[in-house]
This record gives C-alpha cells, structure tokens and sequence, in this order.
C-alpha cells in the first residue's frame, strides 16, 4: 500500500508539483494585472491595447494548460490527450474563423 | 495473493485511465459549445450591426475581482489534489471547501452584477448583443454553479473514500472540470469585458 501511493496514476497529466502551481499560478495574475491595467490606464493606442490583451490572453492559456492541465507529450496517455486537445483547436477555429468570415462578407454585401 | 492484488490495480489503473480520457473528450466538445457561443457573441457585438451598449454598463473593478476569485480557487483546488496524494483526507476537504468559498463569492458577483445589469436596462431581450452577452457568460456561470455542487458532494464523499482509486478519479474529473472553467472565464474576460469596455 506504501508503494501504491507513491505512484500515484497520473493519467497522463504527469506529476503533481507544488512548484508548477504556483508558477502558473503568479505568472497568470501577473499577465491578468498587465491586460486589466493596460486597458483602465487607456494610454496605449488601440492598436497596442488590442496586442497586449490578445497576447496576455494566449499567454495565460498556454501557462494553465501547462502548469494546471499539465498537457504533455511524456506518456502515451498525454499524446493521445494533446491530440485530441489539437483535434478540438481546429474544430474550434474553423467555427469562430469560418463564421466572422462569413458574416463579415454578408455584412459588406448588404450594407455596400 | 500478493500478485494478485497488484494484477487487480493495475487492472483498476488502466480502466480508470479510460474513465479520464472520455471525461477529457467530455471537456473537449465543452469547449466547442463555449466556441460556438464566443462565435454568436464576436459576430453579434464587433462587426458594426448593432452599436453595443454593452460597454457603458462594464465595471472592470468587479471583473478584475471576479477574475482573481476564479484563479485562486483554481489554485487551491491544485492544493486540494496535492494533499489526496498524501493521503490527507482532511486537508483536502478543507482546501476544497476553500475552492468552494472562493468559485461561490465568483457566482455570487456574478449574479450580482446580472440583477445590476438589468437593473440598468441593459436586459438579455434587449437585442441580439445583450442576448449573446448572457447567454456566454451565463453559461460559463451554470458551469461553476455545477462545479459547486460537484465540489461539496466531493467534500462529503471524500471520508467514504478514502484511500481507494476511485477518490483519485473522481477528483481527476473534478479537477480538469474545474481548471477548464478557468481557461474559458481567461477568454470570456478578454473578448467580452476587456474588448467591451475599450
């Protein structure tokens, strides 16, 4: 039984670590502070305050799924998971992408 | 005998395995529900059909708070799991309970701001815009209120459970349930408030 729980199953999502938590943890209120600060102070130009917020948002998205989610490619399980996490992605920019573009062309063409 | 037993977790490990995965592709078309919805939203609010009046009625105080509630309590639900590992039944339910504290004060706001919301004129059938607006964030909402539910059965369980697989499992389940409504509530603050508000 000793054994049994130091090899906890991980199912993929590798091992637990205090350390990556809290990492992912300061790093995510950290970019969170930076994108609410950018846009409550407005000094930016819109242009920059859209890159900050975009990249803040992917940033942190990437920091949760790794240190939280904890997606990796180290065991079979984690492979299989990421991939289907990839499958998801494309399906999810094929739905957003596809319907701004279409509805922006309806837009156009019903206003122009 | 011996052998016996470990045959019978490692029969128990790779079945569990299993379990986690569909649960995982569970969360995966989750996410595809929560994409179309962003889709309605983006189409409805940025490209110049209606002018959004969404942005007079943003308080971004109250979604910062909202923000730090959500990820703290992510952060002691990854606490919570640390402490099963150890076999540590009740720090486990007390860090839970804290997930709960922290995701309960995040519906509450929420609802909160809702009630203010309509309050102000600002309703879900006002038009297409106001209608996406609740129906994202108030779907990202019925998920955390799920989410707490699934936290205090969790708390209650855990006593029984202790000790066996099946705790660990079923708080693999809880947990990526729980950081995948983090992820989400990251986009529903950047495209809804964030770009809202400028």
């Amino acid at each position: 039984m000793t054994d049994h729980s130091l090899h906890q199953p991980d199912y993929g999502t590798g091992q637990k670590k205090l350390g990556i938590y809290l990492l992912g943890f300061v790093a995510c209120s950290i970019l969170t502070l930076l994108a609410f600060w950018v846009v409550m102070a407005d000094t930016l130009t819109h242009g920059q305050i859209f890159a900050v917020i975009y990249g803040s948002a992917c940033l942190q998205f990437v920091i949760q799924l790794v240190c939280f989610l904890r997606l990796n490619t180290l065991t079979p399980q984690g492979r299989t998971n990421v991939m289907s996490f990839v499958f998801t992605l494309v399906i999810l920019v094929t739905i957003i992408a596809g319907s701004l573009w279409i509805m922006r062309n309806m837009n156009y063409n019903m206003m122009h | 005998m011996h052998n016996e037993v470990t045959v019978m977790d490692e029969h128990h490990h790779d079945n569990d395995a299993t379990d986690v995965f569909g649960f995982w592709l569970y969360i995966m078309t989750d996410c595809i529900l929560f994409g179309s919805l962003f889709a309605t939203f983006l189409v409805l609010n940025y490209q110049g059909m209606l002018p959004s009046t969404l942005k007079s009625h943003i308080n971004l105080r109250v979604v910062l708070l909202e923000t730090f509630l959500l990820l703290a309590s992510n952060f002691t639900y990854c606490l919570a799991m640390l402490d099963l590992y150890k076999q540590k039944i009740f720090r486990t339910q007390v860090w839970l309970g804290m997930t709960f504290l922290l995701g309960g004060s995040f519906v509450f706001i929420e609802v909160r701001e809702f009630i203010q919301l309509a309050a102000e004129g600002f309703r879900w059938d006002l038009n297409g815009s106001a209608s996406s607006f609740f129906t994202l964030v108030g779907t990202h909402g019925l998920h955390v209120s799920c989410g707490l539910l699934w936290i205090l059965v969790m708390i209650l369980q855990l006593p029984k459970l202790k000790g066996s697989h099946i705790a660990n499992r079923r708080m693999t389940y809880l947990g990526l349930f729980w950081n995948f409504l983090d992820i989400v509530w990251i986009f529903v603050f950047t495209i809804v408030y964030l770009l809202g508000a400028m």
